[in-house]
């Protein structure tokens, strides 16, 4: 049968940047990509796939795709190109950032690229080589969660401390709209709903995700701390609190000095004491070296030892939840004082309760503050799985450095003052790679107008003209995630698989994949010698860390499908108390040792509000995946247009109907786009769902609203998140 | 019995992540439109409630070829161009259809599509050329949240059926008396369209 012996099917998995790392099997026709269809897995759970995975292969074919190199002939910005060869495009990079590190010092030369697979990181180890500065984009929306998740479990993903649970009987999602965002993990959701969990969903918006919740609570922006404070007061007011776990896990027990904040250690007791914690010790009524076996230690109470005022940190954390009784919560969230004291009765009931925190959830200034007080009364009611979440291990460290060197760090929001004020050192070059900052990335003014002219050089390597790379100076085409190998570890929980994306087709145009974009730019760059490994042995040498989790894993195995990474016992936090830190001495000096609650920064009870007086979230859909898919014209074909989302109510005092053409603005910019009114988002509160090109507004841009104000607490703890729904706007009928 | 291929659709696990509607396109070639549609059953726009914030319901209902066992798409052309298969599936006889539509007034469902391209009407086959080499439907396979079921609708002892007893699923417009072969299972609060 002829069609037997043209067509075959390969193997592979999707690294659209959703995190999901589906398994696909992609059917190939005389070359060419016709088809994916999920692909099995050991536990049949995660065959998976979603419609965007589908559309994955119509960007491969896509009539837009950049086919080969392109040198800037136009103004930045203008897209005027041409086309140029390899050769040039590369001896053209090669000598304009030797120019730029010889003038400026090879700091000045900012690597800002993606993570969403292995080897897009050989770009790390070309910044390390040349002693460049890698900046870590996370900081553009998804860092606040893992500075919460730092400094109360010592851990970025420490989230899955809450949700890793085998039978929950709550699945509490605060923010998250896991249905519309990782279908994967809602599964796992709605696999509990139908063995009689209750679901509850906490959002501004009514979306996809609390549809199917049993109940759904609607709450201001950037509230969700304040309500877990009020959830909390309930349970200490009712004498619910899990007090063994809050001695075996937590710092609760620990005493902590009032006159510096710090906790109370035995070197503070006795010259030549050591490091260790000081409880009360109940039994014998005296300050003692915390020891698990005998201790009878006291959560509440003042001590005065040696002269200074010393409280349990619990005593500490219940001072704080003292000040926020059901009612003070509910004028805070607008959340119903009799919801707050229902769901917090579930937490104590309803175990074990999951709570999955979302991305919106931590956009806001003090995020990591929200995800703190979540994780807290996850403790104190008794729903922490003390165990580590599974993890994994990769020879990171060898695959980056290059003799014996690291690159130098820089989170996204600190690009921003790098470029703009040479803070702490000026960024002159800048690489993008599977990163669109002109489009994607806060304060869009403040990119295209001060830090584009600030640049002397800047490479986009995409597969698209997208607004970044019609600023760059040089344009790379690069392979999609079919045209060549790759490792894809499994980047967010649930999943459990080490996967190969394997080539599945040759690249489409003079295409290439980063790490031989990489290779041959280090070549000319005098770095061949550490840049001669093939995609194979760079993975051969990822998979060889000797770490337990990599136990057994060989290229051979992955070749055959996906490799279960093996579950290892890790039984403590991995904080540096190796318990739960509710109570962070790390963070004292930003007055946030607690999780307490403080108002956003620009929220509808500041001053600012009198101007503009709505909230502005920019929330993420099915209908893509940030700009991946703006250009794609069967998600288009279902959402094809930008659209502002208002309340009937708020529309009507703006005297805006359905459909209109409306403006969204405040003092840093403004976008221009159509209107849908609908009762599902909340009252004072607007959105648009991101991720449209420039030219898909009728003016403006999504990003244009918002700010890149560093939060320092984050900067000190991991890195600072753009507060991306902690914008101000108002919005007017426009023409 | 006799053999009627067809579908259970769990409304309560869809979401409308409209992956079965883009899994038609690729699977059918189908540049514009899908012979899916996923209905919001809520707000005026799609994935938007009914409701007054935040007392608010929404649902999905995914709609398609109903392969009724009484086609009413069948009885109303003239050229005899639809036929029932002896599976149970209707399918549209392309090389005798001349494009007269007069099946899309005739279904109720709204689920035919006139192809101006091609001066043919089409719909979905579900997937007749996969179900004929014994795999499911390509919707079936890559619905997001398992929500939707293929099997044999006729046999009452099969374990398609047995859904469609145990989670009292029902077929759209049952007082036409076209005899639907998909099958929603409703949702908690026993809704369906």
């Amino acid at each position: 049968m002829i069609k037997a012996s043209t067509e075959r099917i390969v193997r592979t998995a999707c690294t659209v940047g959703d995190g999901v790392c589906c398994g696909l099997l992609a059917h190939v026709k005389d070359g060419v990509l016709i088809k994916v269809e999920p692909a099995d897995f050991p536990d049949r759970r995660f065959r998976h796939i979603c419609a965007r995975g589908l559309c994955s292969v119509k960007l491969v074919y896509h009539p837009d795709r950049l086919m080969y190199p392109l040198k800037r002939t136009g103004k930045r910005g203008e897209g005027k190109c041409q086309r140029i060869s390899w050769d040039e495009a590369l001896d053209t990079v090669a000598r304009n950032l030797t120019a730029i590190g010889e003038k400026y010092g090879y700091e000045s030369i900012g690597f800002a690229t993606g993570a969403n697979s292995a080897l897009i990181l050989i770009y790390l180890r070309l910044a390390s080589a040349l002693q460049a500065t890698w900046v870590n984009i996370i900081g553009f929306g998804d860092a606040a969660g893992p500075c919460g998740e730092m400094t109360s479990y010592g851990v970025l993903n420490g989230d899955q401390h809450l949700t890793d649970f085998e039978h929950p009987e709550m699945c509490v999602l605060w923010g998250a709209n896991l249905v519309e965002t990782h279908s994967l993990k809602w599964r796992t959701i709605r696999d509990a709903r139908e063995r009689g969990a209750k679901v509850v969903v906490i959002d501004p918006r009514f979306t996809p995700t609390a549809s199917k919740a049993d109940e759904y609570i609607s709450i201001r922006p950037g509230t969700d701390g304040a309500l877990a404070l009020g959830l909390m007061n309930v349970i200490l007011e009712e004498g619910l609190v899990d007090q063994q776990f809050v001695i075996d896990h937590t710092v609760g027990p620990f005493l902590v000095r009032s006159d510096n904040g710090l906790f109370l250690r035995e070197r503070d007791l006795v010259p030549e004491g050591s490091d260790k914690y000081i409880i009360w010790d109940n039994a014998t009524n005296k300050p003692i070296a915390f020891n698990e076996q005998r201790a009878r230690p006291s959560l509440v109470g003042t001590y005065h030892i040696n002269d200074v005022e010393c409280k349990p940190a619990f005593q500490l954390l219940a001072d704080l939840v003292t000040r926020y009784p059901p009612h003070k919560a509910a004028e805070i969230t607008e959340v119903p004082p009799e919801i707050i004291h229902r769901l917090a009765t579930d937490y104590v009931t309803l175990k074990p309760t999951s709570s999955y925190r979302g991305g919106g959830l931590q956009r806001t200034f003090h995020g990591d503050l929200s995800c703190r007080a979540i994780s807290t009364l996850a403790a104190i009611s008794g729903n922490t799985k003390p165990e580590e979440p599974r993890s994994f291990r990769l020879r990171q460290g060898a695959f980056i450095r290059v003799k014996n060197q690291y690159f130098k760090p820089m989170s996204l929001l600190q690009m921003y003052e790098a470029i703009q004020n040479s803070q702490p050192y000026q960024v002159k070059a800048l690489w993008l790679a599977e990163h669109n900052l002109m489009n994607q990335d806060v304060d869009n003014n403040r990119v295209l107008n001060e830090l584009v002219p600030r640049l002397d050089f800047i490479v986009a390597a995409d597969m698209f003209m997208t607004a970044s790379a019609r600023y760059a100076d040089i344009v790379l085409p690069v392979c999609s995630f079919y045209e060549h190998l790759d490792l894809v570890p499994p980047l967010q929980g649930p999943n459990k698989y080490l996967q190969l994306s394997q080539k599945v087709i040759e690249p489409v145009g003079e295409s290439k994949p980063d790490v031989d974009i990489v290779n041959e730019l280090a070549e000319r760059m005098g770095l061949g010698e550490h840049f001669s490994m093939s995609a194979e042995q760079y993975i051969d040498l990822l998979i060889s860390s000797k770490h337990p989790s990599m136990a057994g894993v060989t290229r051979e195995r992955l070749k055959e499908g996906p490799v279960e990474l093996p579950k290892y016992d890790v039984s403590t936090f991995s904080t540096g108390s190796g318990r739960f830190e509710f109570y962070s001495e790390r963070m004292k000096p930003y007055g946030q040792e607690l999780p307490l609650y403080i108002e956003p920064i620009e929220s509808s009870r500041r001053p600012l509000a009198k101007r503009y007086p709505l909230s502005y979230l920019s929330t993420h859909t099915k209908y893509g995946n940030h700009a991946v898919f703006a250009n794609e014209s069967w998600l288009r074909e279902l959402d094809p247009e930008p659209m502002l989302e208002m309340n009937p109510a708020d529309a009507k005092q703006r005297g805006i109907k359905n459909g209109d053409m409306v403006k969204a603005f405040n003092d840093r910019g403004s976008v221009k786009l159509k209107v849908k009114i609908h009762q599902g988002i909340r009252p004072g509160v607007v959105n648009i769902n991101q991720g449209w090109l420039h030219n898909q507004y009728a003016a403006g841009t999504h990003q244009a609203l918002t700010h890149g104000v560093i939060n320092p607490a984050q900067a000190a703890v991991f890195e600072p998140n753009s507060a991306l729904y902690d914008n101000l706007v108002e919005v007017m009928r426009e023409g | 019995m006799v053999k009627q291929y067809g579908l259970v659709i769990d409304l309560e696990r869809c979401t409308g992540c409209n992956t079965c509607v883009v899994a038609c396109k690729l699977e059918n070639g189908l540049e514009h439109g899908s012979w899916v549609d996923v209905k919001t059953i809520g707000g005026s726009y799609r994935d938007t409630p009914e409701g007054d914030h935040p007392a608010l319901k929404m649902h999905y209902l995914p709609v398609l070829c109903m392969h009724c066992q009484q086609p009413p798409c069948r009885d109303a052309c003239p050229l005899d161009a639809i036929v029932k298969a002896d599976d149970g599936i209707v399918l549209v006889d392309e090389s005798k259809c001349n494009g007269c539509q007069a099946c899309l007034s005739a279904c109720p469902y709204g689920v035919l599509v006139y192809d101006m391209g091609k001066n043919k009407v089409r719909k979905c086959t579900l997937c007749a050329h996969r179900v004929r080499e014994g795999l499911d439907p390509f919707c079936v396979i890559c619905c997001e949240t398992e929500a939707m079921y293929f099997g044999d609708i006729g046999d009452r002892n099969g374990s398609v059926f047995n859904l469609v007893d145990r989670r009292r699923a029902a077929v759209l417009k049952p007082e036409l008396g076209t005899k639907p072969s998909v099958y929603y299972c409703p949702t908690r609060h026993g809704l369906i369209d």
